[in-house]
């Protein structure tokens, strides 16, 4: 239990403005490390491209949602209304592309969104039911007017003297605290 | 000096358009007379169907390329095509505004100076147009009486000739000075930056938008919907106008992209990120054309009403359905999947031809409404359809940029231009190393 609680979670530093985190977000891009993210109480343009991420692949999710949802719109219509139960309407085709169509593409809009947003819980590993840095009392300031950067101890560049220096002496933060996990 | 010489050039090009459609309307009076004493309306397309499978003499071959109603039906086409560009700029000024966007600021000198095209050089364009139609070269109901057409009769509050030659010109007037007035108030803006222009701007917008909407449907009803008066479809004005502004924002795409070089003008005002969210218009609109498009053929196809059928019938007859097919794929399902992918939007060897593709889809896009009434039997290009339709761009092209020149290429002094110039570069690794 003891040994437990003094694992290191990563070292947490607090910034005053925007523009001091997205000065620290460069330079831990340019130090190197991997496991770190950033908490903002509101978004903050480029903060992507100062951390370095890469463009996100959740895309390709919706794009396998979205062909799925065609083509099982077409298919689910053309079974129906020319292979399992042929019944002329209208004096309609028993199958068309054409009145398939709207159909299939909200089957296309509804299968997007799910893959988006069961691909994004994914790829984020959401919903997650813990996180170390609930515990910090600094950190509940994160949805205020605190901006946070943490490093993880998980980094293989992670040691809990030489970060905290680099997030102090480099990366200017106003406060550093170790979270413990 | 330059400018005065380049503005008599534009004059000159202007002329010639114009001169060409004379010379073409009055060198072949005698052939209209012969035609219209001879048969009903429809003989010379019957003719041309004969010609076409070789059974006609050459003569009356070549009388159907050289004939008025070719000649009148492609430069319909490629006015068409010009208007769409000038519409489509018009309303991304008016949307500009309306939103109180920001990010548009810098390009928005270039969106006002083509919409301005419309008064006077798209009016000057347009009186050829209304002169086939009266020599009976273009829209069959100049020549058809009311009372032997129920179809006509019905519609004769707007198809007759007096309300087409009052209302075409007024239209183009209207949106003209709409265009022209948003712009003198940018360029009174550019003076003293008072902050009151914009929102005189918006003000006028906000009505504008009004004029834009009834003002374009009317005008495409007028010049291209109503080849075929019999036609009824409410999505004929809005199919027009999203068309539209998919090749202006192509168009601006492309044009703003050069002007934004090393150098040029919007060089210090243009960033990626703008040209990311032109791109995604684009795109938004390709899928909203589409979307437009796809609705009026369905609901025609569903109700299979034969009023609203026949338009449609006609365009599967012949090479008219791979045309059909061409704009289904070429307009939307190439541009559609290649554009889904963001970094695309950004790479200028995959846009660049995207462009291109896109006014050809456009202009074939305009073929297909306008040419299936003068050729029945299928797609009938002639030498007549790429002159038009690049003397009256390059023309257009050669007016704007005379236009743009004689005023700041952006606004100088637009509160939100500090929006549209802030962008969010940011350092690439080990830049920051500098700071």
């Amino acid at each position: 239990m003891n040994s437990n609680r003094s694992k290191p979670h990563g070292l947490l530093a607090e910034f005053h403005t925007a523009a001091d985190i997205f000065e620290a977000a460069m330079r831990c891009r340019d130090a190197g490390f991997t496991q770190w993210d950033v908490y903002t109480p509101f978004p903050i343009h480029g903060m992507d491209e100062a951390m370095g991420l890469r463009k996100s692949p959740v895309g390709w999710f919706t794009f396998c949602g979205g062909f799925t949802g065609f083509f099982t719109g077409m298919t689910m219509i053309w079974y129906m209304n020319k292979f399992d139960y042929p019944l002329v309407v209208g004096g309609k085709p028993l199958f068309t592309p054409l009145y398939a169509f709207p159909v299939s593409y909200e089957m296309t809009i509804l299968l997007s969104a799910f893959g988006t947003l069961f691909g994004m819980f994914f790829l984020n590993q959401l919903p997650k039911f813990y996180n170390p840095l609930f515990k910090n009392e600094r950190f509940k300031k994160s949805t205020d007017d605190r901006f946070f950067l943490c490093i993880e101890a998980t980094d293989p560049k992670f040691g809990t003297d030489v970060t905290r220096t680099f997030l102090t002496e480099k990366c200017h933060a106003a406060v550093v605290e170790l979270v413990e996990d | 000096m330059n400018a005065f010489s380049r503005q008599t050039k534009s004059w000159m090009a202007l002329g010639g358009v114009v001169a060409v459609a004379a010379f073409a309307l009055f060198g072949t009076l005698p052939t209209l007379g012969a035609d219209a004493g001879s048969a009903a309306h429809s003989a010379q397309e019957v003719a041309h169907g004969a010609a076409n499978h070789g059974a006609a003499d050459q003569g009356h071959a070549a009388v159907s390329v050289f004939s008025l109603k070719q000649i009148a039906h492609s430069y319909l086409t490629a006015y068409m095509f010009c208007l769409s560009l000038c519409v489509g700029s018009l309303f991304l000024t008016l949307a500009h505004h309306l939103f109180d966007a920001g990010w548009s600021a810098s390009i928005r000198r270039v969106t006002e100076t083509v919409a301005s095209l419309l008064f006077p050089w798209m009016l000057i364009l347009a009186l050829p147009i209304i002169g086939f139609a009266w020599t009976g070269n273009l829209h069959a109901w100049f020549k058809i009486n009311p009372a032997d057409d129920h179809a006509l009769d019905v519609k004769k509050v707007l198809f007759n000739p007096m309300a087409f030659t009052v209302m075409v010109p007024v239209l183009i007037t209207v949106l003209g000075l709409l265009a022209r007035q948003i712009r003198a108030w940018s360029i009174a803006q550019d003076k003293d930056g008072a902050a009151h222009w914009t929102s005189k701007s918006r003000k006028l917008s906000a009505g504008g938008i009004f004029i834009f909407a009834f003002g374009v449907t009317l005008l495409c009803f007028l010049l291209m919907k109503s080849l075929q008066h019999q036609f009824f479809s409410t999505m004929y004005g809005v199919y027009f106008f999203a068309g539209s502004v998919w090749t202006t924002l192509i168009t601006l795409y492309l044009l703003t992209m050069w002007l934004s070089q090393p150098g040029r003008p919007l060089e210090k005002v243009y960033f990626k990120r703008q040209q990311q969210d032109l791109a995604v218009l684009f795109f938004a609109f390709t899928v909203f054309y589409a979307y437009i498009h796809f609705s009026q053929y369905f609901l025609i196809w569903n109700a299979a009403l034969p009023e609203e059928t026949f338009w449609y019938v006609r365009r599967e007859v012949g090479s008219w359905k791979w045309v059909g097919m061409i704009i289904l794929f070429g307009h939307f399902f190439v541009p559609f999947l290649l554009l889904l992918n963001q970094d695309i939007k950004r790479n200028m060897s995959v846009m660049i031809p995207v462009g291109a593709w896109a006014w050809l889809m456009q202009y074939i896009d305009m073929t297909y409404n306008v040419m299936p009434v003068l050729h029945p039997e299928g797609l009938h290009l002639t030498l007549w359809d790429p002159i038009f339709w690049m003397g009256m761009s390059v023309l257009l092209g050669r007016l704007f940029w005379s236009e743009y020149q004689k005023n700041p290429p952006y606004p100088l002094k637009d509160p939100r231009l500090q929006e549209a110039i802030v962008h969010h570069e940011v350092p690439a690794p080990g830049a920051s190393a500098a700071h």
